[in-house]
């Protein structure tokens, strides 16, 4: 198949040749036959001797490439996620692109104070019921890190909270095995049982690699868990170039590749079939501060490379949008987190998270989330190509208006300017008027709208037996882990 | 001597085999073995550590100076008792128990060492009783922690706990960082520093040290 992604009416984006993908498709299998990675799971080690490859003390796996080139195949090329209300809501497929927020965060820039403090429980709920307003936002994640619970249960509330406040898709990362089964429980809960979750998957696993080149327990655990539930699942590589991958982008490539392969054989050994979005990211050192920085110039074009890898192989993508290192809304921030979401939105990454990510990953913003709604607007329409059918062209229209006439009264007008982008956030005004509004920068034209989003939108909540049968799985797993209430 | 000022700068430059041959000529020439190191390896690293912090150096060009300084160290290492050997301490570094992240941890080990202490890395996942047992055997000065994880930065205040219930607390310094982690947090734990990056953590170490 040709790498590429063909967008409407012609608008194509491409960053590398099909002699490109090969080059770093045949050095991954080349780093996986010589190098092979350390898995540190008993059942995959053994999954992947009896199909053919070669261990080395223990738990040193050399893949034989026709092991990945048998799970590539096998592997569906497009996967559906559904929302909470059944309904379709990503089609993981061709160049359609998707958009969603990052997990995690540890500081919540709050909107209304403006303060740089902790998540609470019903910060989460907040943030996750603006995300289930926004119309460009697709799919939701945990956002922030929960400070008012026990640790070892943040990530099965954050579930829960995801849940109950909004009825999108989510993307959710599980500390082990056991928090991935209690949240399968709880989306089948949702979903009515666990044959209709597996049939119409309300969430994406994210699960990974530990580069360079092992493989965790835990994140193998929830890969085969996922294998067997039928739950769409990555297995996604988040590189340091310059530490934990090459600081070039061909060789940090060749290794992520090399690393989400290495997941993939083993998911299709486990359950050939299973649904695999294939991708990865890479936030390269700064040589200066040493922090890991995202949407670097070199970030965004790694994403080409694995949108065309991805297509290579037939698989739906991930990827990253609209994050930055700025640590307030400010003119770095609009700025990486733009570039970064119309390249991937050119690049037709399918699904793009971290999109309100702020201080590489440390800190969330709604004002910001709601500006990248904006732009991803702005990404979205312009994805639409310019289309040259005879009504297009308006060729009758002006031939109408003729020679000194003038559009706005026109019909042809009236019936297609909605066609056009119509800002929400941005201003257009006259300089009186926008004065006369109170002089508003964008960011605080986004923090009063996120403000009076919070106050007045009510997403469908879940019936009351999905909400007791959530709290009985979550009381069940406190006294398993041994948390309190 | 003008070798010294020749081999510091070879340090500087990240010049591997320039410092390994010149380590070899100065032994074959009879020069003192622990001078090799403080006058002619050492002040070149130390321009090192100003220049990183000036930001005239990147991190990859210090990792190359440290290097070429640790290939020179292990020339004249067996000429040196080991009681003689100049070093600014030992640290005890690791993940704790739970987290798998080292790269923040591998950069603080490359700082330290490059300021002359000495490393035992532990590696990641590294259970309290772990560190306990690390502690008695190679009785470092300084004990450090890494975590970048909400849910696994309570396994440092269980390590700190256990150290003290075995009667070492008191013969270690322990220090910790990683993203999430603070100094308050440092403080509410009972440790002895926090360091935001390698190059503080660096400077934390020389502190805690030198009393
Ligand atoms: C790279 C990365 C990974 C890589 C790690 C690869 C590796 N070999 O280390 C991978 C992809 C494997 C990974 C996995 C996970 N990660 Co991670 N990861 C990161 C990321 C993007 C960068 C970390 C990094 O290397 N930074 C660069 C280094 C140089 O900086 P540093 O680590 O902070 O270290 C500096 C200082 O902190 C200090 N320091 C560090 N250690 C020490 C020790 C001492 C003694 C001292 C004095 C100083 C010190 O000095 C260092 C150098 O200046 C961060 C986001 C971020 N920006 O921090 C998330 C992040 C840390 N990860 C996160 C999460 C949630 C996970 C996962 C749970 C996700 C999952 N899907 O399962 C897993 C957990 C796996 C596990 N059990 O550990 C969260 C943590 C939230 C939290 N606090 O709980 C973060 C913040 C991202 C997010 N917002 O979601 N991750």
């Amino acid at each position: 198949m040709a790498v590429g992604s063909l967008h409407h009416n012609g608008l194509f984006f491409r960053t590398l040749t099909e002699e490109q993908v090969q080059d770093i498709h045949r050095a991954s299998c080349e780093i996986l036959e010589q190098t092979g990675m350390v898995i540190h799971h008993e059942e995959a080690v053994e999954l992947l001797r009896s199909a053919g490859a070669h261990v080395e003390a223990g738990n040193r796996v050399y893949f034989p490439t026709h092991l990945v080139e048998k799970a590539v195949a096998s592997a569906p090329s497009r996967v559906t996620i559904y929302n909470r209300q059944g309904k379709p809501a990503m089609y993981l497929e061709g160049s359609k692109v998707y958009f969603g927020t990052g997990s995690d965060t540890l500081n919540y820039l709050d909107p209304v104070t403006g303060e740089r403090r902790s998540w609470r429980q019903e910060d989460v709920a907040q943030a996750v019921r603006v995300v289930d307003y926004l119309p460009q936002i697709d799919f939701v994640m945990s956002m922030g890190l929960l400070s008012d619970v026990d640790r070892r249960m943040i990530n099965r509330e954050q579930y829960a909270l995801m849940l109950q406040n909004s009825v999108k898709p989510q993307v959710v990362i599980a500390e082990d095995g056991d928090t991935l089964k209690d949240i399968i429980e709880m989306a089948a809960a949702a979903r009515g049982g666990k044959d209709k979750l597996k049939q119409k998957p309300l969430f994406m696993l994210y699960t990974e690699p530990t580069s360079p080149l092992q493989q965790p327990r835990e994140s193998t655990d929830k890969l085969l868990i996922a294998a067997e539930h039928g739950v769409p699942t990555n297995f996604a590589c988040g590189g340091v170039a310059g530490a934990s991958v090459p600081t070039t982008v061909g060789g940090a490539l060749v290794q992520a590749n090399a690393e989400a392969l290495s997941g993939l054989v083993i998911h299709q050994l486990k359950a050939p079939g299973a649904p695999f979005i294939y991708g990865y990211g890479n936030s390269p050192m700064d040589m200066r501060t040493m922090q890991a920085v995202y949407g670097t110039p070199e970030a965004v074009m790694f994403q080409g490379g694995l949108v065309n890898l991805a297509q290579y192989y037939q698989l739906p993508s991930w990827g990253y949008a609209g994050c930055s290192n700025s640590k307030v809304t400010d003119e770095q921030a609009v700025m990486e987190a733009t570039m970064f979401t119309l390249m991937g939105a050119l690049q037709g990454c399918n699904m793009m998270h971290d999109v309100y990510y702020m201080e590489f990953g440390l800190t969330g913003s709604l004002e910001f989330l709601l500006i990248n709604n904006e732009v991803i607007g702005r990404a979205r329409r312009m994805l639409d190509g310019i289309a040259t059918d005879r009504e297009s062209l308006a060729v009758d229209a002006i031939k109408r208006v003729g020679p000194g006439g003038n559009f706005l009264g026109d019909e042809h007008t009236a019936k297609h300017f909605k066609e056009n982008w119509l800002p929400e956030l941005s201003d257009f005004n006259s300089y009186e008027n926008w004065a006369a509004l109170g002089s508003k920068t964008m960011a605080e034209r986004a923090r009063e709208k996120v403000i009076a989003i919070m106050q007045s939108h009510q997403p469908e909540p879940v019936s009351a037996e999905v909400q007791s049968r959530i709290a009985e799985i979550l009381a069940q797993a406190r006294v398993h882990v041994g948390a309190k209430e | 001597m003008a070798e010294f000022n020749k081999m510091s700068e070879m340090v500087i430059a990240g010049d591997f085999a320039g410092v390994k041959a010149l380590t070899q000529k100065m032994i074959d020439d009879q020069v003192d073995p622990i001078s090799i190191i403080n006058d002619g390896l050492m002040p070149g690293m130390n321009v090192v550590g100003v220049r990183f912090k000036a930001g005239d150096m990147f991190v990859p060009e210090v990792m190359m100076s440290a290097k070429a300084m640790a290939a020179g160290i292990e020339l004249v290492k067996p000429l040196i008792a080991e009681s003689n050997m100049p070093t600014a301490g030992k640290v005890l570094v690791g993940t704790v128990k739970g987290d798998l992240h080292d790269i923040g941890k591998k950069l603080v080990n490359m700082m330290l060492e490059s300021a002359g202490f000495q490393i035992i890395d532990l590696g990641v996942d590294i259970a309290p009783a772990k560190f306990v047992e690390a502690v008695k055997e190679h009785k470092p000065d300084v004990v450090g922690m890494s975590a970048l994880l909400t849910t696994t930065m309570l396994s440092m205040k269980d390590t700190i706990d256990a150290l003290k219930e075995e009667g070492l607390r008191d013969r270690v310094k322990v220090i910790i960082g990683g993203a999430p982690v603070t100094q308050s947090f440092a403080e509410q734990i009972g440790a002895d520093g926090y360091a935001p990056d390698a190059a503080a953590a660096t400077d934390l170490c020389k502190q805690l040290t030198a009393n």
